[in-house]
């Protein structure tokens, strides 16, 4: 099990202020992060540039070290002994990176397999696996710089597994990838978790890709954990408010002024609109059985009568939004207090 | 050390540089030690006529000035082509997107680094060659063959030479630059050196300059086994001193490169 507490990380950078000034500045990249990656689950590490995805990640990897903060892994202080977790991780980027172009496709796994001391025999085995598993086999002996985008990143995921680590990190690992790699793609980091029980950290843009993925969810912003958990419960604390589509034959402004009156008996702050011949209703209060109740009162028969079910793409478009108008309004406030 | 990513370093490179050799680049580097050769006969036949003082050959051990001069081009050649591939290693590595794969990988850097060095070593023997040939049409002359002192010298300059690039890929890591640093280190080693004059016509700062860095009595040297002229207990001295030197590169520059790819690993982060 990975398990950090209080991760932190700040650089120490030099801004320009001209061509001959310049000044010294803290930068806070991760604040304070808390996460944890059982063996056997997919984890998804979510939030918009600039969130500190990628410097938690590089932690995580042991590439650069973390300010303060406590990382263990299976029990091992990670931070004192980063060549033992080098052994048994491995990480997995999008884009064409992390290949050398000018080798092929098979002396670049024998290139990565020699560097992590894997033994011949045991090596040439798994490199054929590992191409056949992305599909480059007939082109195992081709230069990289050859190869579309879609077959390099093929090869990353490839290079990522050679030393078949036992916690993998995917950093946008579907960039640039056509939808039926992507789907051989979630088809295979399903089956290293759900299979091989390996523990695996995504981070991706595509929320789709999450939501089909991730077991749990940790969303961060500003360097900050916002919140965790489920799909349901990030959709949940982002949606607190019920949304309804309601439709009957018929439906002319007068049923929609009834409605309106009905549902303000119930509750008042509801949020009611007129669309296309649908009423979209945004609510605290459960209201299926009122607005049942209401087409039965007025006789009318309903066409369409459903609760609509956020997507996580919603909820961190919702959430983006309301990071932004809460900073716009700390900004505001400082600037007249100050 | 680990012998297996030595191995692999050297066919890693092997391979890439088969497939996208630089034939411009090396064609370069010998047309400067042409050029730096060149210069030399210019200045040696046309502007000092043929004339010596005697401090020269008292200093040098030697009257023979092409010779001396061109031993040091090729030195210079040698050094260059060295420092600046092996040093270079990690930026090539940053510039093509490998760098944070390597990092990850958990193996020991000095081999990774002597992969490189031997691999470039070869590679510089065979265009140190082509140069010294050029270097004969110019009055090259071996006087005094001095075959342990040849071997000894050339294993000294490897290892002093592996020194002078982990410091100078530290800086280049660092400051992210290859340009600038290179040229102002091999522009001042060309100077302080003793590659085509004795450093002992320079002021006394740039003397002691030039005393720090190792590649100074490597070429003193590599002269003395080819162009003879320097007593025993001299050379015995000079292969001492230079062992030193190059040893305390080393075993500041392992340390620092490590810091150094942290720090580029950081800035990686924009």
């Amino acid at each position: 099990m990975i398990e950090v507490k209080n991760l932190k990380k700040t650089y120490d950078v030099k801004r320009r202020d001209g061509l001959f000034k310049s000044h010294r500045e803290t930068i806070e990249a991760v604040k304070d992060i808390s996460m944890r990656i059982d063996a056997g689950q997919i984890v998804g590490l979510l939030g918009i540039n600039g969130a500190g995805k990628t410097t938690t990640i590089k932690m995580l990897t042991t590439l650069i070290e973390p300010t303060s903060g406590t990382y263990s892994f299976d029990g091992m202080d990670a931070i004192v002994h980063p060549a033992e977790v080098k052994k048994q991780i491995n990480m997995i980027a999008g884009g064409e990176r992390m290949i050398y172009w000018r080798l092929s496709a098979y002396e670049n796994l024998w290139y990565y397999g020699q560097l992590y001391g894997i033994d011949n025999s045991v090596l040439k085995q798994r490199i054929e696996n590992l191409l056949k598993m992305v599909g480059l086999q007939d082109k195992a002996n081709l230069p990289v710089e050859t190869f579309s985008k879609g077959m390099k990143q093929r090869l990353q995921i490839a290079r990522g597994l050679i030393n078949d680590p036992k916690y993998i990190f995917l950093d946008e690992p579907t960039i640039g990838l056509d939808a039926v790699v992507t789907r051989e793609l979630h088809d295979e980091i399903k089956s290293l978790a759900k299979v091989k029980e390996k523990g695996i950290l995504l981070t991706s843009h595509y929320l789709s890709e999450v939501e089909e993925l991730c077991d749990y969810i940790y969303l961060v912003n500003n360097g900050e954990l916002i919140v965790e958990g489920t799909k349901k419960d990030l959709t949940d604390f982002v949606f607190l408010r019920n949304q309804y589509v309601f439709s009957t034959k018929g439906m002319d402004k007068n049923v929609y002024n009834g409605l309106k009156r009905h549902v303000r008996n119930v509750d008042n702050d509801a949020e009611i609109l007129f669309e296309n011949g649908k009423a979209m209703i945004t609510s605290n209060v459960e209201l299926s059985t009122i607005l049942a109740g209401f087409a039965i009162q007025e006789s009318l028969t309903i066409v369409e009568l459903h609760k609509m079910e956020p997507s996580l793409e919603q909820a961190m478009i919702k959430l983006s939004k309301d990071m932004k108008k809460e900073a716009e309004r700390e900004i505001l406030y400082k600037s007249l207090v100050g | 050390m680990e012998l297996k990513v030595l191995k692999a370093t050297i066919t890693k490179e092997f391979q890439v540089r088969l497939r996208a050799y630089p034939v411009s680049f090396m064609v370069g580097c010998i047309l400067t030690s042409f050029y730096t050769t060149f210069g030399a006969w210019l200045m040696y036949h046309y502007f000092f006529r043929g004339q010596l003082s005697e401090s020269f050959g008292s200093l040098t051990g030697t009257r023979d000035y092409m010779s001396y001069a061109i031993v040091g081009s090729l030195m210079y050649l040698f050094v260059v082509r060295t420092c600046l591939n092996v040093s270079r290693t990690l930026m090539t590595e940053l510039w093509e997107g490998t760098l944070e794969s390597l990092m990850l990988a958990p193996f020991r850097r000095v081999s990774y680094f002597l992969g490189n060095m031997l691999l470039q070593t070869i590679t510089t023997f065979g265009e140190t060659s082509i140069a010294a040939l050029i270097g004969v049409l110019f009055g090259l002359r071996i006087h005094d063959f001095n075959p342990v002192g040849f071997i000894i010298a050339v294993l000294l300059s490897l290892y002093c030479f592996f020194g002078v690039s982990l410091i100078l890929g530290c800086v280049m890591l660092y400051t992210r630059n290859t340009y600038i640093t290179q040229n102002t280190l091999f522009t001042a080693m060309f100077l302080v050196c003793g590659i085509t004059f004795p450093k002992e016509y320079l002021p006394m700062w740039l003397r002691v300059l030039g005393s720090i860095i190792p590649v100074t009595d490597c070429v003193s040297l590599m002269r003395a086994s080819l162009l003879g002229g320097f007593p025993q207990d001299q050379m015995v001295k000079l292969v001492i001193r230079a062992f030193v030197i190059g040893t305390a590169y080393i075993a500041l520059g392992m340390p620092l490169m490590k810091k150094v790819e942290i720090i580029a690993l950081e800035k990686m982060e924009g």
